[in-house]
């Protein structure tokens, strides 16, 4: 067996929807962030197995790899300064608790 | 078939000739990789006491670096480590200790309960539909080559030449991203003064 294209698109659809099971199971709003940054590693993991197995002669795909850990590293800058706060207002970060915007 | 190389020794050479194939390694590398990162990204889910949830999620970055230095994305390897590990996992490990006693275990939750299960299927059904689609389109069998390669010098030459004007907007958004988190944080205690 010799590897393809198609082996790291499993891997990354599996691991997918592993942080998507826990960004949707967990009530912690940190173990939500974290879901979501294993979807997004998860993500740029396919850009760059299309680019070694597809278009290794151009850089866009390492480029947009790039790009995109550049904007994860500030949503979670950003989303975990909004856990604090949130923490600071209601004294807990469960996501279940915070109903303020229900309809 | 191993060819012996020059400046090889022959006793060298014998040796070798039952070692596996380029391709053959790969595939162990990816293998070993693939466990190494769906083991952390599952305990990074799946465990309780938040600060360990953590530690898998950096064993989760290491194997995802490690399926780049096997693509050959060398740059993009170092940049998972530096900022992933070095950056996002510490981030997270200070919000946990700002915002839990030390310790960070959940509360009591209902193992199996409504939520647990409704989000469980929702995952697995994109991932049964993603995989299909996987093994059923020809693009899967694009079959790994060798010429592939990156440098480090020609990723810096394109950031600052063809990709200037999205390298400018990372820089905007970066510092916006800084300020606004700065300003989130601190709003209380502004207030409270």
């Amino acid at each position: 067996m010799s590897l393809a294209l198609g082996h790291y698109l499993a891997l990354s659809a599996i691991l997918f929807a592993i942080g998507l099971a826990g960004a949707l199971t967990r009530r912690n709003a940190i173990l939500v962030l974290i879901g979501i940054e294993i979807m997004f590693n998860a993500a740029i993991l396919n850009l760059v197995a299309f680019w070694h197995f597809k278009w290794h002669a151009i850089l866009t795909a390492q480029m947009f790899a790039i790009f995109a850990v550049t904007i994860a590293a500030a949503e979670s800058a950003v989303g975990l300064a909004l856990v604090i706060a949130i923490y600071r207002h209601y004294r807990s970060v469960d996501v279940d608790e915070m109903k303020a915007l229900r309809g | 078939m191993w060819e012996c190389p020059s400046g090889h020794d022959r006793v060298t050479c014998r040796a070798r000739k039952g070692a596996p194939t380029v391709a053959e390694t790969m595939t162990y590398a990816f293998l070993i990789l693939s466990v190494i990162t769906l083991l952390g990204a599952l305990l990074a889910v799946l465990l309780r006491n938040l600060v360990h949830c953590v530690l898998s999620l950096i064993l989760f970055f290491l194997g995802v670096a490690g399926h780049y230095f096997l693509l050959r994305a060398d740059f993009l390897a170092a940049v998972q480590i530096l900022i992933y590990i070095g950056a996002v996992a510490v981030l997270i490990l200070f919000a946990i200790m700002l915002t839990r006693n030390v310790t960070g275990t959940e509360g009591p939750r209902e193992v199996f309960g409504m939520k647990w299960w409704s989000g469980g299927v929702i995952a697995a059904a994109l991932a049964a539909g993603v995989l299909r689609a996987v093994i059923n389109d020809p693009v899967s069998q694009a079959g790994s080559s060798a010429q592939a390669n990156s440098s480090v010098a020609e990723i810096g030459k394109a950031l600052v030449g063809h990709w200037v004007v999205p390298f400018e907007a990372m820089a905007v958004l970066l510092t916006a991203a800084l300020i606004g988190a700065v300003v989130i944080a601190l709003e209380e205690v502004m207030r409270r003064r």
